[in-house]
Order: structure tokens, then C-alpha cells, then sequence
């Protein structure tokens, strides 16, 4: 959106309270809905538990072509919608519900940084294992991604979007990364989230914020969904405080729905 | 010159690495391999992430002092540069026209042999612009002016972010400079020091002072030796255009290293012994001695 656009949108925004009936929209979870894709979703989730906002989950074969932005999971709140956990954590701001209120600006620069830091290796991790690995690409990607399809149309949309990663881990530099590298990354990653945590209960003090999270959707979806090999959960699995971590914020958040299927 | 350069070089200059960096004619090796590269007895390693671990198991750790903590910000941090404030960047200096025609491929082509500089520099816009445009563009943002409102607002962003962090402070973790602080001087010198000719987020970056000040006592504490020694060799570049000292000053920065190689090579490649000596060599005494005293 452009600036003048989503300044108006909060504008809209402020003016109405939460609905009861806030949708969010996903692909399907049993047959459709990949890693990274499952991984954003469980963050917003979960950042919506933690402000005491009710959405229901609707599983659509068609989500990421209605959302806005071309990417899932979006909410539709009232008549408004929108994607992305940096937009919906700007948009329930607006709304009066933010989680990171409590921060200086010092903590906010930080929570920011390792947001990004996240999104730059977990997810990009994330969508070069399940993109650009030949093996897991041919047995797990395109075939969950075009399974509402039938053919040839299931396809064309596979090899499109497989293209279209690629060219996006291409210009980052990615592309020439082995898998091992990668498995490196993640594991840096993860190093770094857990020399941040350490036995704290939260990142920030002992109040969850969006970065909690982003960083349990990611984890969560990457311990119980299977893949390939296991080389991944693996990798998350040595770092005992992450998945303390993970578990707490489990029992806290979703104990009502019991345990999250994750596909 | 590019970004990766003016970091290593930063990080070198702090952990006291005796680094002969080659300004070898590079242009023509950006065609084929990666720049920067560094080449340590025979073997060869690229990307600016891995020079640093490179650099680090050879001993030259300006992060040695670090908590555990502090090392997960330095990664935290350098990726959130990554992502805001390159793009930014990269439109700065290569997808604007007005900086583009004006400064940046003149500068590149009085640096390139020939033919190298009739498309090099187009293609580093390209370059640049297709990976703007494959990061940020989501769709319904497919033009490029409508991301260039997003990008210039996240860098701008990211710059206060930055200076938020830094506070009153000379360097991000306390008064010993780290890689976290190479990686930012490497990425904000340029805006300081380059006169853009259209350079809002320069506008935005002067106005704040403390990330200014950071700039100017790194050059100023580990650069100036180079532009001191430069300065004879000011007449041979000569540019018609008045496009400054500023611009000569980062030229001489490229330059610099193709004068000393000689110098230097000995260091690293005549001695096997001399490999894991962090002490600094008879090349210190070129320059200032404080530079070195840190292992």
C-alpha cells in the first residue's frame, strides 16, 4: 500500500473496535499449506492470542490470490483487509492492542532487528529448502501446492511459483548456497535467538511481544512438520531454551484447542 | 567501489588484520567471480559473512570481547540492515536517474578499462534494480515508484532505529569498535560523503547527528593515513568535473592498496610463521601505531 493509502486505512481502523466475527484465511491445512506459508500463519495466530483478539481460521484453496499482497496468511476484519504480521501488528496498533508498548527505543530497535533477522534466515531458509532442494521440491512442494488443481493447471502453477523463488533466492545471493549452508544459517540463527533468550521467559521482560510470536510460529512449524529429513527440527531441537520456549507459550496460548496440527 | 568493500576493509582496519587488499582490476573479475574476494595462501573466499568468520578463526576478532548476547544483536542488527536500508541504498546510488547519470556511472567508468566500461555499470543497475523490484515489489506494488515510497520510508526507518541504538555512545557496544560497526560505516559512509545530487534519505541521515559523528571518527581514527597518502597521487587522477574531494577520498580508498601491495604481500605469503602473529609487523610503523594495538 502506498503511505497516503494505509495512513487512511488506520484512520478507518481506529474508528471501530474488534469484531467478534475476524477471519483469517490460509491454504489448506491437510493437503496444501507448506512450511513457510504455515510457519507466517501460526505467527499471526499466535500474536493475535497473545492480544486477546478472537479470529476464526478458514482454510481457503485460494488464499494467497485474494489476499492483498499475494502473500498468507491476511485477516479480513470488518471490511478490511489485510497481510502480513508487519501490517496486522500495525493495524491492531491502530486499533488500540499492541504488544510492544511497554518498550523503549532501544528495545523497540532491537525487536525490530530480530524480526528481520528471522524473516532474512528462518524464512528464507524456510522457502529455499522447500523450493530450490530438488528432492523436497519434487516430492513435498509441488505436489501440496497444486493439489486443489487438477491437471494441467496444477503444473503451471507449481513450476510458476517454483521459478518464481528461485529467481527471488537468486538475487539475494542465495542460490548458491548448499544445503548444508543453509542448515548452518538456521542453526546461526537459532544460536543467536537462543544466546538472546536465555532463561528469560520472553524476549522482553516477561510480557510476549510480536517478535515471541513470529519466532514460536516459525520454530513450532519447523519441530512438527515433516519434511524430507529431519535435519532441520534437528538443528532447532539442540537449543534447549527455544524449546522450553515453545512449549510454554503452547500450554498458554492454544491449550483450549489442544495440541496445533500442523500440517 | 561497493559495500561489501568499505566493510571489510573497515573490519581490517579494526581487528588489525594486515590485509593486502588488492584493488586488483576487479572490474573485470566481477564479470566472472565475486568481488571482494580474499585470497590467503591459495585458497579463496568470498562473500563479506565469510571473510569475517574467515578473519575470525585467523585470529583477527575486533568481536572478542563481545557478550554472547551482544554477538545474536550483531546478527540481528545486520540483518535488518540488510533488508531496509540496502534496498534504499541500491536505489540511491543505481536506480535513481538523477544520482545514477551524474554520479555513479561517471565514477565507474573512469575506473573501468575499456570495453568493461560501456556495460558494467549498466549492468550493476540492473543488477540493483531487479533485485528492488523481486524483494519489495509485491504485488499490487509492481512499479517501481510506488516502492521507492516504501523502501525510502523502512530506511528511513531503519536509520532511526539505528541511532536510537547508539545513543550518545562512539561505537554500538561500548568504545571498541566491532564488525556490526564496519558493517554500518560500511553501509552509511556513502551517504555521507557522496554529494548526491538528489539524496532525500542523505538529507535524512544528516539529521542525525550522532550516526554522522560515528562516520567521521572512523574515518577519521582508521582512515586518514589513506587519504594523507593519497594526496600525492591526487594530480594523476585529476577529474574535470569538480565532483570533489569528497569522491577523490573514497576513489583513494580504492586505490590505496594497489601502492602497498607490494609491501604487504610478504607479510602473508613469504612466512608461514607469521601466520598466526597478531603483533603487528614492520608495517605498522606506516602507519598509526593505535590502529594495530587492537587484537
Amino acid at each position: 500500500m502506498s503511505l497516503a493509502a494505509e495512513a487512511f486505512v488506520s484512520q478507518i481502523a481506529a474508528a471501530e473496535p474488534w469484531p467478534e466475527n475476524a477471519t483469517l484465511y490460509q491454504p489448506l491445512k491437510e493437503d496444501q499449506i507448506l512450511l513457510s506459508d504455515s510457519a507466517s500463519s501460526l505467527a499471526v495466530q499466535t500474536f493475535l492470542r497473545m492480544c486477546g483478539l478472537p479470529v476464526l481460521v478458514s482454510c481457503r484453496a485460494n488464499a494467497e490470490y485474494m489476499s492483498p499482497s499475494g502473500k498468507v496468511p491476511f485477516i479480513q476484519v470488518g471490511n478490511q483487509v489485510v497481510s502480513e504480521l508487519g501490517p496486522i501488528v500495525q493495524f491492531t496498533k491502530a486499533k488500540g492492542h499492541s504488544l510492544s508498548d511497554g518498550l523503549d527505543d532501544v528495545q523497540r530497535a532491537e525487536m525490530k532487528a530480530y524480526m528481520e533477522l528471522v524473516n532474512n534466515m528462518l524464512l528464507t531458509a524456510e522457502l529455499y529448502i522447500q523450493w530450490c532442494d530438488d528432492y523436497t521440491a519434487t516430492e513435498i512442494s509441488r505436489p501440496r501446492y497444486s493439489s486443489p488443481y487438477s491437471w494441467p493447471l496444477n503444473h503451471i502453477l507449481a513450476y510458476q511459483k517454483q521459478w518464481e523463488v528461485r529467481r527471488k533466492m537468486n538475487v539475494i545471493g542465495w542460490s548458491g548456497k548448499s544445503l548444508e549452508q543453509v542448515y548452518e544459517d538456521v542453526s546461526q540463527c537459532c544460536q543467536a535467538l537462543s544466546q538472546r533468550l536465555g532463561t528469560q521467559p520472553y524476549f522482553f521482560n516477561k510480557q510476549p511481544t510480536e517478535l515471541d510470536a513470529l519466532v514460536f510460529g516459525h520454530l513450532f512449524t519447523i519441530l512438527t512438520t515433516q519434511l524430507t529429513n529431519d535435519e532441520l527440527a534437528e538443528k532447532v531441537k539442540s537449543y534447549t531454551n527455544l524449546l522450553s520456549f515453545c512449549h510454554r507459550i503452547e500450554h498458554t496460548y492454544f491449550k483450549d484447542r489442544g495440541r496445533i496440527n500442523a500440517a | 567501489m561497493n559495500n561489501a568493500d568499505r566493510i571489510l576493509r573497515a573490519y581490517a582496519k579494526f581487528s588489525g588484520a594486515k590485509l593486502a587488499v588488492k584493488s586488483i582490476d576487479w572490474t573485470w573479475r566481477t564479470i566472472t567471480a565475486s568481488v571482494p574476494q580474499l585470497h590467503y595462501e591459495g585458497s579463496t573466499v568470498t562473500e563479506p559473512a565469510q571473510i569475517l568468520n574467515f578473519l575470525r578463526k585467523q585470529r583477527f576478532n575486533a568481536d572478542y570481547e563481545l557478550t554472547a548476547k551482544q554477538g545474536a544483536d550483531t546478527m540481528a542488527y545486520i540483518a535488518l540492515l540488510e533488508e531496509k536500508l540496502r534496498p534504499a541504498l541500491l536505489h540511491t546510488f543505481w536506480v535513481d536517474a538523477e544520482n545514477y547519470v551524474n554520479l555513479t556511472r561517471p565514477w565507474f567508468t573512469s575506473h573501468s578499462p575499456f570495453p568493461l566500461n560501456f556495460f558494467v555499470p549498466g549492468r550493476q543497475a540492473s543488477l540493483a534494480l531487479s533485485r528492488i523490484l523481486l524483494t519489495k515489489a509485491e504485488s499490487p506494488l509492481l512499479n517501481i515508484t510506488e516502492v521507492e515510497g516504501k523502501i525510502y520510508s523502512e530506511a528511513k526507518e531503519c536509520l532511526n532505529l539505528l541511532s536510537h541504538r547508539l545513543g550518545n555512545f562512539h561505537f554500538f557496544f561500548g568504545d571498541t569498535p566491532t564488525s556490526l560497526d564496519a558493517f554500518v560505516f560500511g553501509h552509511i559512509a556513502p551517504l555521507i560523503k557522496a554529494p548526491l545530487p538528489s539524496g532525500q534519505l542523505q538529507k535524512h541521515l544528516n539529521q542525525l547527528d550522532n550516526l554522522c559523528q560515528f562516520c567521521n571518527t572512523i574515518l577519521k581514527n582508521y582512515f586518514t593515513d589513506a587519504s594523507a597518502e593519497k594526496r600525492m597521487d591526487c594530480s594523476l587522477t585529476a577529474p574535470h568535473d569538480p565532483v570533489d574531494a569528497n569522491l577523490q577520498k573514497l576513489t583513494q580508498l580504492v586505490n590505496k592498496e594497489s601502492n602497498l601491495i607490494e609491501k604487504m604481500d610478504d607479510n602473508l605469503r613469504s612466512s608461514p610463521q607469521h601466520r598466526h602473529e597478531t603483533k603487528p609487523s614492520a608495517r605498522a610503523s606506516e602507519r598509526n601505531s593505535p590502529l594495530l594495538s587492537k587484537h
